[in-house]
């Protein structure tokens, strides 16, 4: 049985293009492990971008791409760390 | 499925996608929230998941906020006149059978303006997919009501409530004899993805509907403030029944909405084939 506090296997990152964001928040809302928080940033349209926070070793981006498939603005990467 | 030395499947779908859209035209228009950028996301990513040739592919999309799609797709499209997306999309396929042919649009352009090309191309069965995006009112021009909007929803041109009963898209496309017939929300990315996977593999006149938010023009008349709430909404108020009956599928205002795949037949002739063999029979 794994250890119940054991760190997820499966690590990534998201790579956030801002500039194509527009600041509806799925990503936000609806990642797992809450990983991704509303940025104090603007991008030049003057929406607030999403920015990955990460917590280790339990609050991490275990990349689900579920931020990916949500973000009706394609400005979402999710890249899996090796 | 796909698998590469380095990269994961999910990592590869994603850069085939960008490889899909016309990157040098994003951001795009749509609103913050709107589910048609959900929607594209899900049908390019099962176009790539399906191997079909994106150069053997059509994207015919008529005029409306949906309408834009055809632009952002970096394959051969059409962006038609208002309500003529279908009889577009059948010409294509007449032309060029050998194409696979999408109609991507939206409700007032394939039901009000349209609809009488909806009913008829339904009805000969053509060899088309169909993906109705529905955000219950004409976004674009701001948010007057719809053929599609729930009665007692508030919009501009109803402010006291729409008097009229909206269309039971499933089960109008059920009665036509369309062979695959299925509705979902855009909170059912999965499930959207792979029914568009399914439809892509199925021939005759298939309809998937996709309930989107429009938290611009008709959530925020409609105490859905925000595009969270209106995705709240689909989360909690969804339900899949497959078996659905004609009752049940009928959607009513800020209620339940019954989602699931309610027509998959096969072995229906569809029209080209039917024309083709006419043509045979008198050439004899």
């Amino acid at each position: 049985m794994p250890q119940k506090n054991a760190p997820p296997k499966k690590r990534g990152t998201v790579k956030i293009m801002e500039e194509r964001c527009k600041g509806c928040w799925y990503c936000v809302n609806y990642c797992p492990t809450k990983v991704l928080v509303v940025s104090p940033r603007l991008n030049s349209k003057g929406y607030h971008p999403p920015e990955l926070k990460e917590e280790p070793p339990d609050k991490v981006c275990i990349a689900c791409h579920l931020c990916e498939l949500f973000c009706p603005d394609f400005a979402l990467v999710v890249e899996e760390l090796k | 499925m796909i698998s590469a030395g380095k990269k994961s499947t999910m990592e590869l779908l994603r850069e085939e996608v960008e490889s899909l859209l016309r990157i040098d035209r994003l951001p795009h228009v749509w609103c913050p929230g709107c589910g048609i950028g959900i929607t594209l996301n899900a049908f390019l990513r099962a176009l790539i998941r399906a191997k079909i040739d994106p150069n053997k592919t059509v994207v015919v999309s008529g005029i409306g906020c949906t309408g834009r799609a055809a632009g952002y797709v970096n394959m051969d499209s059409f962006h038609t006149t208002h309500g003529r997306a279908i009889p577009f999309a059948v010409g294509i396929k007449f032309a060029r059978p050998e194409l696979n042919v999408v109609v991507f649009s939206g409700d007032g352009d394939l039901f009000a303006i349209g609809g009488n090309h909806f009913v008829n191309a339904a009805r000969r069965n053509h060899d088309i997919l169909v993906i109705a995006v529905n955000n219950f009112t004409y976004g674009m021009t701001g948010g007057q009501h719809g053929p599609t909007t729930p009665t007692g929803a508030y919009t501009t041109t109803t402010p006291y409530g729409n008097p009229d009963r909206p269309f039971n898209i499933p089960h109008l496309a059920i009665s036509l004899g369309a062979p695959y017939v299925a509705r979902w929300t855009t909170y059912h990315l999965m499930q959207l993805q792979n029914s568009i996977y399914t439809a892509l593999h199925r021939k005759g006149f298939r309809v998937i509907e996709v309930i989107s938010q429009c938290p611009t023009v008709y959530g925020r008349r409609n105490e859905m403030k925000s595009p969270l709430e209106m995705m709240e909404y689909f989360r909690k108020f969804s339900v899949r029944k497959d078996d659905a009956t004609f009752d049940e599928m009928e959607l009513t205002y800020n209620g339940r909405i019954v989602v699931g795949v309610f027509r998959d037949v096969q072995g229906i002739p569809t029209y080209e084939e039917r024309y083709n063999d006419i043509i045979r029979r008198a050439q004899k």
